[in-house]
């Protein structure tokens, strides 16, 4: 059997004589082990006083190649059902989708059992924290995504979680990951934190007073989402198509679905 | 393993263990809208004994506290479970274990003494025979649950178990309302002792304990022992 | 040949490198109340999954590669007269990337217990979760406060059991109990552990260690050991560019560790440069 093997395997090396010791060719050899695909597109997750938005968008690469133009990255998490009715969290992720979509199925049973084990809906505290372990699972064997997670904590503020590929993760107020990330999180930066503004009315040099960062009202909210996929959608070729967007308040999660440009 | 049952179907096993726990010493715990309050006696079979090596009330977790009564030995891997779930569930959720679902842990060792249903390992060869009164202050509030070595469990607004739990369940049942104070709950628990202890009741061996949203789980100290006990005097009881 | 035969030959959930290798956590996600603490990590169904792992991970050796872990980082601890500063920089980078300016890496493990973060930010905040709850555990077995040498030879034995796996850690366990008075352990991945006065981990140690050096003394009070702790991580943020952000600082006393801020690198660093007359090489204005 062995040997069937061998004499089949690829080799660019000459076979050798019979009186030749068998060398490298009979040991085991690690072929490329490349099991991910990047699938491109972009998310991104803006918390306001009292609900969280994230967004991403629907278009699926392979290369050069797109291989759809609806493949959602946003999905809810726990709820009733497979269409998680009611559910008050949404996961979303970017990177390799199925590793993505494992992700979002092991995420989904850990939060519907939490609630048969101990008869309460998760706080998306809890399920930030569950998220960053199954992560951290395969530490050894990597999901490729970046993660963010969006709900509304217990005090009724929106919260956002974003997470690196092993699951650190960190309570922000806006994070864009994928591929785009580059171009969306500085204006993001700029916008909802107010990084480098300053306050007109404050003295020069040292008395100059950075302006402070508000939770954003929601109309805001919605139109810097739609300026900064627009914007990315012009500049990165791994971007467009559609763009799907969830809104977590108290009351529950309410999706859209808007056009982005198809070429 | 072969688990002997009757010609009416009872589960021999866990009846003699039930029957264990009638044997123990008495445990009661109260359960008020600012906590709950536990109580048990020591015991103290000789003079020569250490009254502070009797360890009848334990520490779950900061919010959760169990007083046991039957063989404390088995107690011991039941609160080695409860704690490192209840640690567990803090590592991987960031929260609280809740009092329920800390219950309803203990109690899903106690059927452990054969192979289960999914074909789990049997861990003992016995059931327990102790069972534990488990109070906590969680979301919720505080609540009280009494875990049997059947594996069920009640929650209670006050439960006594123990050799004197017939007659102290009886006193509680005259004596409690919903609107006890923590400190009217710990006079309740010591005087519903008192009524059924052999010995006479003092500071040494009784020991009372409570769980409260702002303090979590305490023993009572010395001090705080002999406060309640002289109240418990001054009241007349 | 028989390896690689046998290896395709049989589905790789039986592999024996990978025996949990399809669904490790797939039991812990429906059967086990709560997850379990046997920890069991998923591994890729090849023979070599240490350099698999870097390959696909390690950024330093190449920067092309898919997955970008964060890293990079300043912390430094240091004993003296008052306790123990522990001061960290605030970045994570991913690449070239800045992953983000805001992260934590001064971990508070329990009431009087603190590790910094280096390395994997993944790991450290993992792991040092993991500490602080067998911290708990022990505190419950053994009704008293586990001492901070404990606390790291638990971290360090652990990391030592995954030698060689890919993990990415340097930490400093600082803390107080009243046997041992103010501690300072360093842990790294490699599995060293030592006791010490005076620590810097991360890609802007030497920058840090310079000024540290320079001005440490024992007998400094307490806010001039935090002013020193500020200014060294200001140092090595102004000179490696995996540093920056925030710098977060803290203090453990007898009584446990208190946090004095979180504060913005920016303004300190023309107050310092402004007021102080210190970095005179930098000749840029503030306008």
């Amino acid at each position: 059997m062995a040997s069937l093997f061998s004499a089949s395997l690829p080799s660019s090396d000459p076979s050798y004589s019979f009186n030749q010791a068998p060398t490298t060719a009979s040991e085991p050899r690690q072929h490329a082990f490349y099991p991910y695909t990047d699938n491109g597109g972009s998310t991104l997750g803006i918390s306001g006083a009292d609900f969280t938005i994230i967004a991403g968008d629907t278009r699926s690469t392979s290369g050069y190649n797109i291989n759809t133009r609806y493949a959602p990255k946003l999905f809810k998490i726990g709820g009733d059902g497979p269409n998680n009715e009611n559910a008050r969290i949404v996961l979303s992720v970017v990177g390799f989708a199925a590793d993505g979509r494992a992700l979002k199925e092991r995420l989904d049973t850990v939060v519907k059992m939490y609630k048969y084990q101990h008869g309460k809906d998760i706080s998306v505290h809890a399920c930030a924290q569950r998220l960053s372990h199954l992560l951290y699972n395969k530490r050894f064997f990597p999901f490729y995504v970046t993660a963010i997670l969006g709900g509304v904590d217990d005090e009724g503020k929106g919260a956002l979680y974003s997470y690196d590929p092993v699951g650190s993760y960190e309570r922000e107020q806006c994070r864009a990951a994928g591929a785009a990330a580059s171009l969306i999180m500085p204006f993001l930066d700029n916008q909802v934190n107010l990084k480098n503004q300053y306050d007109p009315n404050s003295g020069p040099g040292l008395e100059k007073k950075p302006r402070e960062a508000q939770p954003l009202p929601r109309e805001t909210v919605e139109q810097l989402v739609k300026d900064a996929f627009t914007s990315a959608v012009e500049r990165h070729i791994e971007v467009g198509d559609g763009l799907q967007t969830m809104i977590i308040t108290k009351d529950g999660i309410q999706e859209t679905y808007s056009p982005l440009k198809k070429d | 393993m072969f688990i002997a049952r009757s010609e009416y179907g009872r589960l021999f096993q866990v009846e003699y263990s039930l029957e264990a726990i009638k044997l123990g010493s008495t445990a009661i715990g109260v359960s008020t809208a600012a906590g709950v309050i536990l109580g048990v006696e020591k015991r103290i079979t000789s003079t020569l004994l250490e009254t502070s090596s009797v360890e009848k009330i334990v520490e779950i977790d900061r919010h959760i506290g169990c007083a046991m009564s039957g063989l404390q030995a088995d107690a011991r891997s039941m609160i080695e479970h409860a704690r490192v779930t209840s640690q567990s569930h803090e590592f991987h959720y960031n929260e609280r274990l809740g009092v329920e679902s800390c219950t309803q842990a203990i109690c899903d060792l106690a059927l452990r003494f054969g192979e289960g249903a999914e074909g789990e390992e049997s861990i003992m060869s016995r059931p327990f025979g102790v069972a534990l009164l488990i109070a906590g202050y969680d979301e919720e509030g505080p609540s009280l649950y009494h875990a049997e070595p059947s594996g069920t469990f009640y929650r209670y607004d006050a439960k006594a178990i123990g050799s004197g739990s017939e007659g102290a369940q009886a006193e509680l049942q005259n004596e409690f309302h919903k609107s006890l104070t923590l400190e009217e709950a710990e006079v309740l628990v010591l005087k519903t002792l008192k009524q059924v202890m052999e010995e006479k009741l003092d500071s040494n061996n009784v020991q009372l304990a409570s769980v409260t949203r702002d303090k979590g789980f305490r023993i009572h100290t010395d001090e705080e022992m002999a406060g309640v006990v002289s109240r418990l005097e001054g009241s007349g009881a | 040949m028989d390896a690689l035969v046998q290896q395709y030959s049989r589905p790789s959930h039986q592999n024996t490198l990978s025996s949990n290798a399809a669904f490790p956590d797939d039991s812990e996600l429906t059967t086990t109340i709560p997850p379990p603490l046997s920890l069991k990590f998923a591994l890729p169904p090849i023979t070599a999954p240490q350099s698999w792992l870097r390959s696909m991970t390690d950024d330093h050796a190449n920067p092309s590669c898919p997955i970008k872990i964060a890293h990079g980082t300043t912390t430094l601890a240091f004993r003296f007269k008052g306790g123990i500063v522990v001061a960290t920089d605030s970045r994570a980078t991913a690449g070239n990337w800045i992953a983000s300016q805001t992260v934590k890496k001064v971990i508070e493990i329990n009431s009087c217990l603190l590790g910094t973060m280096a390395g994997g930010a993944a790991d450290c905040q993992y792991w040092l979760a993991y500490l602080g709850m067998q911290c708990r555990l022990h505190e419950l077995r053994h009704k008293q406060r586990i001492s901070v040498a404990a606390a790291s030879k638990i971290l360090a034995n652990l990391v030592y059991s995954y030698k060689g796996m890919g993990l990415s850690m340097g930490t400093m366990c600082a803390g107080v109990t009243p046997t041992e008075g103010p501690a300072l352990y360093y842990i790294d991945s490699d599995g060293t552990r030592l006791s010490g006065n005076l620590f810097c981990v991360g890609s802007g140690q030497t920058f840090a260690y310079g000024v540290l050096d320079a001005e440490y003394k024992y007998d400094m009070e307490d806010d001039e050991a935090l002013e020193l702790g500020k200014r060294s991580i200001l140092a090595a943020t102004h000179r490696d560019a995996y540093s920056g952000g925030f710098i977060n600082l803290y203090i453990v006393k007898e009584k446990g560790w208190e946090k004095i801020g979180f504060m913005d690198t920016n303004p300190i660093f023309w107050q310092t440069k402004l007021e102080k007359g210190e970095f005179s090489n930098v000749t840029a204005k503030l306008d």
